[in-house]
């Protein structure tokens, strides 16, 4: 049955910008207060504070935290805060929208001797990829997780396709599909539904970090048959719409949010 | 601004950041090398600048992340940004 989420709480990890930052401001345009897990210096610290004061514009609650979520403690606080502020309610949404990874390659060339290393391998694919994992499970048994709510994972076609410097979050998005798959069943029991949203290229801090990425945008731009690329916008609007139902019937799939770049 | 810093302190930060990267202050000598003797990755690295951005009240961009391969290295940064405020 389709449910409003007036009122409702979110919880995006990775909020300060892209993907993260475009959900909490869609959500909040629909009624949902929002919760931020972000993690930066003072530069990030103004961006989620200037976001703060917008979703303070649309009438919602906000707690926002400058935290690193691959920590346990992390994901306790944010925890104890969300059980003081939905009461028995729990979340209705989670979106884990963290980019932070090593771009290097796995072989030395001539001219770049950096490959990665196995604790920067090892870092990528636990903040991009298992951290998922851990905060699932750390907010249902503290009862944040209920019949009806929603998590929602981001890969992109990385996880199948190779890109350059790509190799540790290309694993750590399989890594995630995976997790997602697992984690749809496990939890269907308790009617949460579990699915990854695949977006189409998009023009995100992280992805401008990858070197090289220009050109995929301009190719990617060139052949989606939108004749455009997706935009945080069109990711927010997915989650928003995929949120608009109790039912967890949709679970443990990857749903592309491309414009059809896929196919093509 | 912040309320309450801390003036810069080789012996505060040298056990500073044995906090943050969990290891024995002994460990954290003026040169070791963070990544390659202490295991640091870039995620610590972050959560050090994080952390020192806090404490000393002080601006510490992102592409300072480089910077922060050493204590003294360390301390040169955080020198260098606390005279030019």
């Amino acid at each position: 049955m389709l449910s409003s989420v007036k009122g409702s709480w979110c919880l995006v990890l990775g909020a300060s910008s892209g993907m993260g930052r475009a959900t909490a401001l869609a959500m909040a345009r629909e009624g949902a207060h929002v919760c931020g897990v972000y993690f930066g210096t003072s530069a990030q610290q103004e961006e989620a504070d200037a976001l703060v004061e917008e979703l303070h514009g649309l009438g919602v609650r906000t707690s926002f935290h400058n935290l690193n979520a691959a920590k346990p403690q992390t994901r306790a606080e944010v925890a104890g805060r969300l059980a003081e502020l939905t009461g028995p309610q729990g979340i209705r949404v989670l979106l884990h929208s963290l980019a932070f990874g090593s771009l290097l390659p796995f072989i030395p060339r001539d001219g770049q001797p950096d490959v990665i290393t196995p604790r920067q391998m090892d870092m990528t694919v636990d903040v991009m990829g298992h951290s998922l994992v851990y905060w699932v499970r750390d907010l249902y048994t503290a009862g944040l997780l209920g019949r009806g709510s929603k998590v929602f994972a981001l890969t992109s076609r990385g996880d199948e396709r190779v890109m350059p410097n790509y190799g540790a979050v290309s694993a750590a998005k399989s890594a995630l599909v995976s997790h997602v798959r697992q984690l749809a069943v496990e939890l269907a029991p308790s009617g949460v539904a579990v699915n990854a949203l695949r977006a189409g290229l998009t023009m995100t801090p992280a992805l401008i970090r990858i070197p090289g990425s220009d050109v995929l945008a301009e190719r990617a731009g060139g052949s989606n048959p939108h004749g455009r690329l997706t935009t945080t916008e069109d990711v927010a609007e997915a989650v928003v719409m995929l949120s608009a139902s109790d039912s967890s019937w949709i679970t443990g799939n990857v749903i592309d949010v491309d414009g059809g770049e896929g196919l093509v | 601004m912040p309320e309450l810093t801390t003036p810069l302190d080789l012996e505060d930060l040298r056990a500073t950041i044995a906090e943050i990267i969990d290891v024995d202050i002994a460990e954290v000598t003026d040169t070791a090398d963070f990544k390659e003797e202490l295991d640091v990755d870039s995620l610590l690295a972050l959560e050090i600048l994080v952390t020192l951005e806090r404490k000393y009240g002080t601006k510490l961009a992102e592409s300072n992340l480089q910077k922060v391969r050493s204590l003294n290295e360390t301390y040169a940064l955080l020198a260098e940004q606390l005279e030019a405020s």
